[in-house]
């Protein structure tokens, strides 16, 4: 317990890494994400990614590359999490897997920048929209009681989710569009 | 990438894919990296969207406390308050973005008729629709609008308001300096003053700058234009018109407080009582309220009148004018003319309330209703003559108090000329001005005429009119003083 006390003034190691992952650690979730669309179970890989990270941390000589080590060690954990949920459902195949992660792997810059965007992006839906995502992200959030309470049916209350989505990545898209065009 | 393929990335999210349909995905991700690419960016908004939740939900308390139930690891025991400090840590500057997004905008102070809103509302991004009425808001830099109905608006910050319909006058003092009004057909920025921007449902926005300077920006057009107090620019194609200041056309937060009193009085109930009974008035010629919604011939703007969502005819351009046909030929030995009036703006030679068409030695007593450049009225009956101690210089009966005073605000205009005791009587808001005695008083003629301007030379009145009422006998000072208080849209 008493061990991720980092004492002011002295560089602490904990502290280098607690930086380096509050900055990033978004990001490795959305890359984790990618490859499996589960919620409980990106949480299960993150929880064994930050440990492995952490334990690694002092052999990352370049704090540059936190991101793409971290996505290493992501991977591992990924085809991991893969392998214990194959059996009876519908998971990616392996090759598929790696492919996403390795493309991935080369995106960190643009995942932290989609992210940045996405808070504005979310500020500017309108209220109702924003309200019914963020009730429908929430953890424990029932779909099939969601949809009733809307007076909708599961399938259109999907619809509607994937409507907000794609409206937030065409926000996304062209805010980086516009940055990428500034002086 | 087509919807179809979107299709399946989003099933693929929401769990929700059959197995074909699953295999159909995979051979999609295998092939195309577009897809790809946008599934890890959709997965990049589904992790934003859950972060979100989670702040927004019970169950951040989940999070923080340790997750004993998941049967931890001894490894992750040492772990845990590196991850809990993180995870609050994480929290917190997520809670904070989020405060930043609920932030106030601007608050609404003071509300006529709006039914969206009521006073104390928090204005945040969210687009609003007002059908009637006019609401004044503070920003959360001080700046103090007011938004007339018919309106569609939003707030993206605190300095910068979308109006994509409607009128707004904006005091902006110098904290909130930058203040920014956007839009469809340009922006304004203001650089510490009064202004007003009008954007009709069709047709090009216009910046009127009542005091200080304002930046006006045309889309799609790089220079931008300086205007100073007394400027007003319509912007369309990219480019900008310069247009005459029409400062009373914008509602006013002075003005909010008499029209929001009168609206709590019942005055509106009173007024529609007062119109009943004057449509049961056996003498009555005509009532023009525009309530009908019947198209009225002539060219003119509809804009809200006296009442929140009510209607009234506009005149803004050189021509523009509302054409009326009443009487024919008959002949009214007395007759009241009375009318509600928003005045944009005076010294204009004539401003027409109702003229006869043409002025011709063969109609004698058709009548001229008027506004002069001495801002009094006039009432002016072909073939008539001033007796001979009458004041007025210009031949024909003036009122004498100036309406400056009334200018960018409802006014009750009224006249009542009587052709047997040969005398025109003008009143202004119920209170009778003065008399004005005739040597020769034809009786009145009316028949085809425009109200808002005159068919043979620019006449035209800037502003609105609401309420005309042209009624075959001479009313009373009491009758003028009811038909006045019972219509009053102020307390």
């Amino acid at each position: 317990m008493e061990s991720a006390k980092p004492s002011p003034g002295s560089p602490d190691p904990n502290e280098g890494f607690l930086r380096l992952w509050m900055r990033h650690e978004q990001e490795l979730r959305a890359f984790v994400h990618a490859c499996i669309p589960q919620a409980a179970e990106v949480d299960e890989v993150m929880q064994e990614v930050s440990v492995v990270a952490w334990r690694k941390f002092p052999t990352l000589m370049d704090p540059e590359q936190f991101p793409r080590w971290a996505c290493l060690i992501a991977r591992y954990e990924i085809l991991m999490a893969r392998r214990r949920h194959a059996r009876g459902r519908l998971v990616l195949d392996e090759t598929l897997v790696e492919k996403l992660a390795e493309e991935g792997a080369e995106e960190m810059s643009v995942r932290h920048r989609q992210l940045d965007a996405l808070d504005s992006c979310i500020g500017k839906l309108p209220r109702e929209r924003r309200e019914v995502a963020l009730i429908a992200y929430a953890p424990q959030a029932s779909m099939k009681q969601l949809a009733a309470q809307m007076g909708r049916t599961e399938g259109s209350l999907y619809q509607l989710l994937a409507r907000i989505r794609q409206e937030l990545l065409r926000c996304v898209e062209r805010t980086l569009a516009q940055e990428a065009h500034a002086p | 990438m087509n919807q179809e393929q979107l299709d399946l990335l989003h099933g693929y999210l929401n769990g929700s894919l059959n197995e074909p349909d699953f295999a159909r995905l995979q051979s999609l991700l295998q092939e195309n990296a577009d897809a790809r690419r946008t599934l890890r960016s959709l997965s990049t908004v589904e992790v934003k969207l859950s972060q979100l939740a989670l702040l927004h939900s019970e169950a951040v308390r989940v999070w923080v406390d340790p997750p004993r139930e998941r049967g931890l690891s001894t490894r992750w025991h040492s772990w845990w308050p590196l991850t809990a400090s993180a995870v609050c840590l994480g929290l917190m500057m997520s809670a904070w973005w989020w405060q930043a997004s609920q932030r106030v905008f601007a608050t609404v102070v003071n509300e006529v008729g709006v039914e969206e809103l009521t006073n104390g509302s928090s204005l945040r991004g969210e687009t609003q629709w007002l059908k009637g009425g006019s609401v004044e808001l503070v920003s959360a830099r001080g700046a103090r609008i007011v938004i007339e109905a018919p309106a569609e608006f939003r707030f993206e910050s605190a300095q910068r308001l979308w109006l994509m319909k409607g009128r707004l006058s904006a005091e902006v003092p110098p904290a909130a300096k930058g203040f920014t009004v956007v839009t469809p057909s340009g922006d304004a920025v203001d650089l510490g003053t009064r202004f007003g921007v009008d954007v009709p449902a069709n047709g090009a926005a216009e910046i009127h700058v009542f005091q200080g300077e304002v930046i006006a920006k045309a889309s799609g057009n790089a220079s931008n234009q300086s205007l100073r107090g007394g400027d007003a620019v319509a912007m369309n194609g990219g480019g900008s018109t310069a247009r005459e200041l029409r400062s009373s056309a914008f509602i006013q937060p002075d003005e909010m407080h008499g029209l929001s009193a009168g609206l709590a009085a019942g005055q509106r109930a009173r007024s529609e009582a007062a119109l009943t009974d004057m449509r049961n008035d056996p003498a009555l010629i005509a009532l023009l309220d525009f309530e009908s919604g019947e198209a009225q011939p002539g060219v003119f703007y509809t804009v809200q009148g006296r009442w929140p969502g009510s209607r009234a005819p506009e005149f803004v351009h050189v021509g523009d004018h509302l054409k009326l046909d009443v009487g024919g030929e008959s002949e009214w030995p007395q007759i009241t003319l009375a009318a509600w009036v928003r005045l944009d703006r005076l010294g204009a030679p004539y401003q027409s309330l109702l003229h006869t068409d043409g002025w011709n030695d063969d109609r004698p007593g058709q009548l001229h209703w008027m506004v002069t450049r001495h801002t009094t009225m006039r009432l002016a009956l072909r073939g008539n003559t001033l007796a001979p101690d009458s004041e007025e210089k210009e031949m024909y009966p003036d009122s004498r108090t100036s309406v400056l005073p009334e200018q960018g605000r409802w006014m009750h205009l009224a006249t009542v000329y009587d052709a047997g005791a040969k005398t025109v009587r003008f009143y202004l808001n119920g209170r009778f001005d003065k008399e004005t005695r005739q040597s020769i008083a034809h009786p009145a003629k009316l028949g085809t005429a425009q109200i808002g301007n005159w068919d043979r030379q620019d006449r035209k009145l800037s502003g609105r009119v609401d309420e005309l009422l042209l009624l075959g006998r001479a009313m009373s000072d009491e009758e003028i003083v009811a038909l006045f208080e019972a219509g009053n849209p102020y307390r």
